[in-house]
């Protein structure tokens, strides 16, 4: 049984890492606190907010944990241990995530000492019914996967005529499986939609500078939401804190809300994002879109079982604005049917498809369609365009329909991604988007085509600008990186399953 | 001041161990009934009563436990229930001092085993939420304050080996006296070798036979006011320290992590009330949750320097006679097995270590009695609640100065 103040109060504190520093004394605390234990009374009013959720640490001392108490017997073993920030001003304990301990000596002191970075993460299991527990006192060193990176509010230079997107973000994790042709990333077992979300949605942060106060409204479009009731997007907006903070009330001036339409329930907002921050009366001046999907698949052996060969795990999230914008929203069009090809029935643990159905009448003519559409309504030709991505479930589909429609080879490449991260649903042509947008010049002519099976697909039209290059320093955790970075590591499909079923 | 200590007058104690087929309230009957005889006291005369443990609410789903003595002892005068017993016999005193009652019944009681699946979850309540949310086990603190340990001192290469050596001949050591006690969990010898290869299986610097057991038990005691006491006991042991002091319940946000501040400073505080030096106690029973434990309690406690306890136990123990060798001084730790080999029953935990106290002061230890060159005069008693969190340190005296 959880207890929802409990859970209330912990990951308001806990998910952010909220902490407060007396500015009469300097001396900090994780959690918050009205008044200094040092200064007394007289500190009251004087400590200023901070949180560790974008900082460094060090972890200082730290053990292995063999025998856990009973919620966190599902993480198997794990390191332990106590993290210091801000030179020694705060230390607080930790356990290190994204880590399989083998069943072997290890010297513990080689992990001390070393820098690590908070994660967002769930804290430990739970009944079925009970309220997911999240936390950040999770960790990873700080050299490997993911990287250590500040998050700067940078002042928007200039104001376009054309909304866009501003920032971007994907998150996929470091576990992969590799069968045949295709790895696929798959979730550490602390891991799931929604704290890919907010992973994905820090990135976005990271890169655009945005000040997340400015963000109005987070659509998060997910198929795999662990809950049937409560939106993801309420917690990337309190973790990420976006749109103005009402302190004494722990609540954001934001719109979130969670979108469903299978694999195109992110890509279907980017246009009510782009509209959003283009309507003068909104007074919105960004709005966040965000893919997740934990891709659920039954086991091989069942039915439905066939889609256990290509599902990923990942989460992409872009930011719409008028300001500072890297690729501007030419044109749109979208197009539905009510063609059941993919379904997964209230309470049912895995989806069902409609097996060789869910190429022909639904994966190609919606996405022919979309994209057919899109250009005639421009009047391009394929070759007036320079990057053509589209939903990838496998690695056939979309070279077939890229081909068909008339694509080379290099202008489709690029966006292609399935066979390194398998196929992460909402996350799935959005990801392919951001490795477009992390090579393009400026400039050049981007056409994304979403499918969501049920049916329906979404074309967007994008156009590069030359401020494309300039902020693209400010991203260290590419998708490039996120390919081919040397700590990716590869489990069996054990170990994959027991994954991705979660805590 | 002297005339006014509160007095030992009877202890009583169950085993401690796994008590399947006995409830709380017969184990802490069995306790208080032996305390009563040896004090050779009546129901009538005790004029309150103090008890302690720790999870009863939990292990038992007792939650006035007050009303379960007073219903088998048919006693209704004023009872009030703490954590620990040394925190239940530190109030006693308070009370005995001040005059207001003349024989208080302490005791403590705790039924571990009842709940076996989830007393490890249970245990954490000692610890800080947030340190239960990141992971941490009853055991994880322990741990890291060993890797605090041996970085401040910067213990490496050999020294270690002969520091975890030190650790695991703590274990062997209490295992070696608790065969000499009737009531301890574990009355078998141990080696060196079976310590290390606990260690060497899971892989850490701390093994199982480096941790106290999960325990039942109880344990109880009669205190009764100076006046009074001589006329019950021909050699009533004398409550001359009594003190206890509380820090941070988050280990990682204490500024030292080699040492338990809260240790320290009720010794020093029970020393000054005991108008005692720290060299004139001769036997110490010390809280050795876990061998770590054992060892810094030498240090917070001030027998050895910081730093160097380690080497005092190693060099004592390899050719161990019954006490550790501190410079010229000899110190008797843990006559009864500790809470490794004697149990941790934890709310009557403390009732146990006094008990060892009063029966080595009176000699009537038997065939554990220590082999002193001096008489024995004074023995501490250190009890801990949490991680350090609380420290209770009570000395006793054979005969008043």
């Amino acid at each position: 049984m959880s207890s929802e103040p409990i859970e209330r109060r912990v990951s308001y504190i806990g998910d952010r890492l909220r902490g407060n520093r007396c500015s009469l004394c300097g001396k900090e605390y994780f959690r918050t606190k009205d008044y200094c234990g040092k200064c007394g009374r007289k500190s009251f009013g004087k400590m200023r907010d901070i949180d560790f959720f974008y900082e460094k640490g060090v972890l200082e001392v730290c053990t292995i944990v063999r025998e856990p108490t009973n919620r966190f017997t599902k993480l198997g073993p794990y390191i332990y241990g106590i993290i210091s920030f801000h030179n020694g001003k705060v230390r607080v304990p930790g356990r290190l995530t994204d880590c399989v301990l083998k069943d072997e000596e290890m010297d513990i002191s080689m992990l001390e000492d070393r820098e690590v970075v908070p994660r967002f993460r769930r804290r430990c299991a739970t009944g079925q019914s009970d309220i997911i527990p999240t936390i950040s006192l999770a960790f990873s060193f700080a050299d490997e996967y993911y990287p250590y990176q500040e998050c700067e509010i940078i002042k928007p230079r200039r104001e376009y005529e054309t909304p866009g997107i501003v920032g971007y973000g994907v998150y996929v994790s470091k576990f992969r499986i590799k069968e045949s042709a295709m790895e696929r990333s798959i979730p550490f077992i602390d891991e799931d939609a929604i704290t890919a979300a907010v992973e994905a949605g820090k990135m976005a942060l990271v890169h655009s500078g945005v000040d997340p106060s400015l963000i109005g409204k987070v659509y998060v479009g997910s198929e795999s939401n662990p809950y049937a009731v409560k939106p993801i997007a309420s917690k990337v907006a309190q973790v990420l804190k976006l749109g103005e903070e009402e302190k004494l009330d722990g609540i954001q001036s934001v719109d979130a809300v969670d979108t469903e339409f299978a694999c195109k329930a992110a890509t279907s907002m980017f246009k009510d994002a782009s509209a959003l921050v283009y309507y003068p009366r909104s007074h919105i001046p960004y709005a966040m879109v965000i893919g997740t999907d934990n891709s659920q698949a039954a086991p091989r052996d069942e039915i439905g079982g066939e889609l256990d060969f290509f599902v990923g795990y990942g989460s992409s999230a872009f930011i719409f604005g008028m300001h500072d914008v890297i690729a501007e929203m030419e044109a749109w069009y979208s197009c539905t049917s009510d063609t059941p090809d993919f379904w997964r029935r209230d309470r049912e643990p895995y989806p069902r498809h409609g097996g060789r159905f869910t190429g022909d009448p639904a994966y190609f003519k919606h996405i022919q369609k979309a994209a057919t559409k899109l250009m005639e309504k421009l009047k391009l030709q394929p070759t007036d365009i320079d990057y053509f991505v589209s939903h990838q479930p496998n690695i056939r589909f979309p070279i077939k329909v890229a081909t068909e429609l008339g694509f080379k080879e290099d202008q489709y490449s690029a966006g292609l991604r399935v066979a390194k991260f398998g196929n992460t649903y909402s996350g799935a042509s959005p990801i392919g988007l951001a490795a477009v947008l992390d090579e393009a010049k400026p400039s050049q002519r981007i056409l994304i085509v979403s499918y969501g099976s049920g049916a329906g697909a979404d074309a967007y039209c994008l156009t590069t600008t030359n401020q494309i290059k300039g902020k693209r320093f400010r991203q260290k955790f590419t998708v490039q990186h996120q390919c081919e970075s040397e700590y990716l590591e590869y489990v069996n499909y054990n170990t994959y399953r027991r994954f991705k079923l979660g805590l | 001041m002297g005339s006014h200590y509160p007095a030992i007058i009877g202890v009583g104690r169950t085993k401690f161990g796994e008590h399947y087929e006995t409830g709380p309230e017969m184990l802490i009957e069995e306790a208080w009934l032996k305390a009563s005889e040896s004090a050779g006291i009546e129901r009538k005369d005790i004029d309150a009563c103090y008890s302690s443990d720790y999870f009863l609410q939990l292990t038992n789903k007792i939650g006035i436990e007050e009303g379960f003595i007073s219903e088998f002892s048919e006693l209704h005068v004023p009872m009030e229930k703490t954590r620990s017993f040394s925190s239940a016999l530190l109030n006693a005193c308070n009370a005995v001092q001040s005059g207001r009652y003349d024989i208080v019944l302490v005791g403590g009681v705790e039924k571990m085993t009842d709940r076996w699946d989830k007393i490890r979850d249970d245990l954490m309540l000692l610890e800080d939420p947030w340190s239960y949310y990141a992971g941490c086990t009853p055991e994880a603190n322990h741990d890291l304050m060993l890797r605090e340990y041996i970085k401040r001192y910067q213990i490496s290469g050999k020294s270690l080996e002969t520091f975890d050596l030190a650790l695991a001949h703590i274990s062997v050591k209490n295992h070696h006296h608790a065969r000499l006690n009737e009531y301890a969990q574990f009355q078998s010898e141990i080696s060196v070798d079976r310590v290390l290869k606990a260690r060497l299986n899971e892989h850490k610097s701390l093994g199982l036979f480096d941790f106290a057991p999960i325990s039942d038990g109880a344990t109880a005691l009669i205190l009764a006011s100076s006046g009074i006491a001589k006329e019950y006991s021909k050699a009533p042991i004398w409550v001359i320290g009594s003190s206890s002091a509380t820090d941070y319940i988050t280990f990682p946000s204490r500024d030292d992590r080699t040492s338990f501040m809260a240790s320290e400073l009720a010794m020093k505080n029970a020393l000054k009330m005991a108008d005692i030096n720290v060299g004139d106690i001769q036997l110490a029973e010390v809280y050795d949750q876990s061998t770590l434990l054992e060892m810094m309690a030498m240090e917070d406690l001030g027998f050895s320097q910081r730093g160097k306890a380690w080497l005092h136990i190693y060099n004592s123990c390899t050719d161990y006679e019954g006490f550790y060798e501190i410079g010229e001084k000899r110190l008797f730790v843990n006559t009864n097995g500790g809470l490794k080999a004697d149990g941790n029953p934890l709310g009557a935990t403390g009732g146990a270590q006094i008990f060892e106290i009063v029966k080595q002061l009176t000699g009537e230890a038997g065939n554990r009695q220590v082999n002193s060159d001096k008489k024995l005069q004074y023995g501490c008693v250190l009890e801990l609640e949490g991680f350090g969190t609380k420290a209770y340190v009570h000395i006793l005296a054979r005969e008043l100065k």
